[in-house]
């Protein structure tokens, strides 16, 4: 693509590196920009820059905060024992929105993946292992991905729980068939997951 | 099953090519480089979701073209399955059944069973294991899901864990419960593949002894023995007894990825003691006794699909593969290459075999009904 300013390249370089961004939507963007008032791009740049540079993150849970701890964590509330342990952020927002759940969140930063030269060092183990430690903790839910890293973190870490804490109650959410889907349709392996962790009829029930 | 046509697109020397099958011998021939293994190869393709050859997917687009394309009807049990396989440098690759796209492509995987043989094939009775746990492996896959995807969770296991064999050494650290944590993984799809090899290895005895005797008229007794170390020892004894050599040579040093299928005559290893003709004859009743087995087991013929294997064999051989598999309600679709129709014609003649020619010279094919 050849552009006429190079100051215009510039900001379609930025915005393509953006995800889903191609160079094409790019170019859309930053003219569209420049077809505005110049006090609407500077309120755009100062709320992502301020976004970035102010942004924390909770001393507790590691989800994102405006300040030492986040809105989970700061509200009594919640209830305080039950730990949800999940990726990233993004599965906070997606469990927050389903309105269901009341207990706060650890959020790891990702999965033991040592061919990405993720191991536990690089995520928030640590700092879960002391959270249990103090004694407060009554369940840890795993609601990590049903991946074979998802399943290999979530063993490690039930080991390294059970190392010091024999009576702590760990759950992972439920995999298998989706609510609404038809069973003929569903691939083999989460059907078979499905019946190896089946339910009582009466939980199923009542877990709706 | 049956293949009733394909639409070939841009693939390798093909511009643009549609051809029709008959449902018993198709014979396809043309001199050397004119295309007749790229059509095989192109049948291959849509029911194994890749070349048999392990040409990446970009090497099998036509010169100075960005795509290309194979389209199949087939036949399964009456039911008509419509494949198409697209492959663009923009949009990289596209397989779709029904004109539905496939999320993954091992759910395609023994939808459309099939076996090939090709002249380098011999490579498997004369070289190192890699190549036999791939037959293992890509004959399993069609007749289970089940193996396929254990076996895609076995492999990425073992690179997680060859991985963290690596780091440990280089940063100087040991952390039990994590390799642990891979560990159990490894153990329960090792134990699952190790399971369905040795059925499968153990049934196919059998096959393997009758076809060989069929082809080469031979007396010997041949099979194919299965060598693991999980046959000796539990997997996790074995990775436990390992444990100081694997971090030591920073990799996983036995497990399933190490396993071989030994092929023997009369007790001795072919590979070393066979003749060519010998191991010749066994290549193509080891492919003719899979043939058999996903038959067997998936009550539906494969296609078969022989790849200018004629060239070294001599007449008598020739007869005896021809009249096996050609004139025999034992095997379906058939699809034949060579570089001169006459000798296979007259033997389709003696046997009363119908079937279709088809002559391919440097992509253009024609067609003799
Ligand atoms: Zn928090």
């Amino acid at each position: 693509m050849n552009f006429p300013s190079k100051l215009v390249e510039d900001a379609v370089n930025e915005f393509a590196k953006l995800p889903g961004i191609g160079k094409k939507t790019a170019l859309r963007l930053a003219l569209y920009l420049l077809s505005q008032p110049a006090d609407n791009t500077q309120n755009f740049t100062t709320a992502v820059s301020r976004m970035r540079s102010d942004i924390r993150f909770c001393d507790n849970c590691h989800n994102i905060a405006d300040g030492d701890l986040c809105g989970i964590c700061s509200n009594a509330l919640r209830d305080h024992s039950t730990v949800c342990v999940v990726e990233n952020l993004r599965d906070v927002i997606a469990i927050e929105n389903t309105e269901q759940y009341r207990g706060v969140f650890h959020v790891l930063g990702g999965v033991i993946s040592p061919i990405d030269g993720i191991g536990p060092e690089q995520l928030r183990i640590d700092s879960l292992l002391e959270k249990v430690k103090q004694g407060t903790v009554k369940e840890i839910i795993m609601a990590i991905s049903p991946t074979m890293e998802g399943d290999t973190t979530i063993f490690y870490i039930s080991r390294k729980l059970q190392e010091f804490n024999q009576s702590i109650k760990i759950t992972s959410i439920a995999r298998g068939v989706a609510f609404g889907n038809e069973l003929e349709y569903v691939d083999e392996l989460t059907l078979a997951r499905s019946i190896a962790s089946r339910l009582p009829y009466e939980s199923y029930m009542t877990a709706k | 099953m049956q293949l009733q046509n394909i639409t070939l697109t841009n693939y390798k020397n093909y511009v643009q090519t549609n051809l029709s099958f008959c449902p018993t011998v198709n014979l396809i021939v043309g001199l050397n480089g004119a295309g007749k293994t790229n059509l095989l190869d192109a049948i291959y393709s849509l029911c194994a979701c890749k070349s048999y050859f392990n040409y990446s997917d970009g090497q099998n687009i036509r010169h100075d073209s960005n795509f290309f394309r194979i389209e199949g009807n087939f036949l399964v049990e009456n039911k008509s399955e419509n494949i198409v396989f697209t492959y663009s440098v923009q949009k990289k690759k596209d397989f779709m059944r029904n004109r539905l796209s496939y999320d993954k492509l091992s759910d395609h995987i023994g939808l459309l069973p099939l076996v090939m043989i090709a002249p380098d094939d011999i490579a498997l009775v004369k070289e190192g294991g890699e190549l036999r746990r791939k037959l293992l492996d890509t004959t399993l896959s069609q007749l289970s899901s089940d193996y396929l995807h254990t076996l895609i969770l076995y492999n990425k296991v073992l690179q997680h864990r060859n991985a963290l064999l690596k780091q440990f050494a280089e940063q100087r650290l040991y952390d039990a419960t994590l390799l642990q944590s891979f560990d159990t993984q490894l153990l329960a799809t090792g134990r699952t593949l190790h399971q369905h090899r040795q059925t499968f290895i153990a049934a196919l005895n059998p096959l393997l002894q009758q076809h060989y005797e069929h082809i080469s008229n031979g007396r010997e007794t041949v099979n194919g023995h299965y060598e693991s170390a999980l046959n000796q020892k539990d997997f996790a004894l074995l990775l436990a007894d390992n444990l100081t050599a694997d971090r030591l040579q920073q990799r996983t040093t036995e497990g399933i990825h190490r396993d071989d299928w030994v092929f023997q005559s009369n007790g001795f290893a072919l590979k070393k003691y066979g003749s060519q003709g010998q191991q010749k004859s066994f290549l193509i009743a080891l492919k003719l006794a899979v043939y058999q087995y996903i038959y067997q087991q998936k009550q539906q013929q494969p296609i078969l699909l022989l790849d200018d294997i004629f060239d070294k064999l001599d007449a008598q051989r020739i007869y005896q593969l021809l009249r096996l598999t050609s004139h025999n309600p034992a095997f379906g679709q058939v699809f034949i290459s060579d570089t001169q129709a006459t000798r296979l014609e007259a033997i389709f003649h003696d046997l009363k075999v119908v079937y279709k020619k088809f002559l391919v010279e440097d992509g253009v094919v024609t067609v003799f009904e």
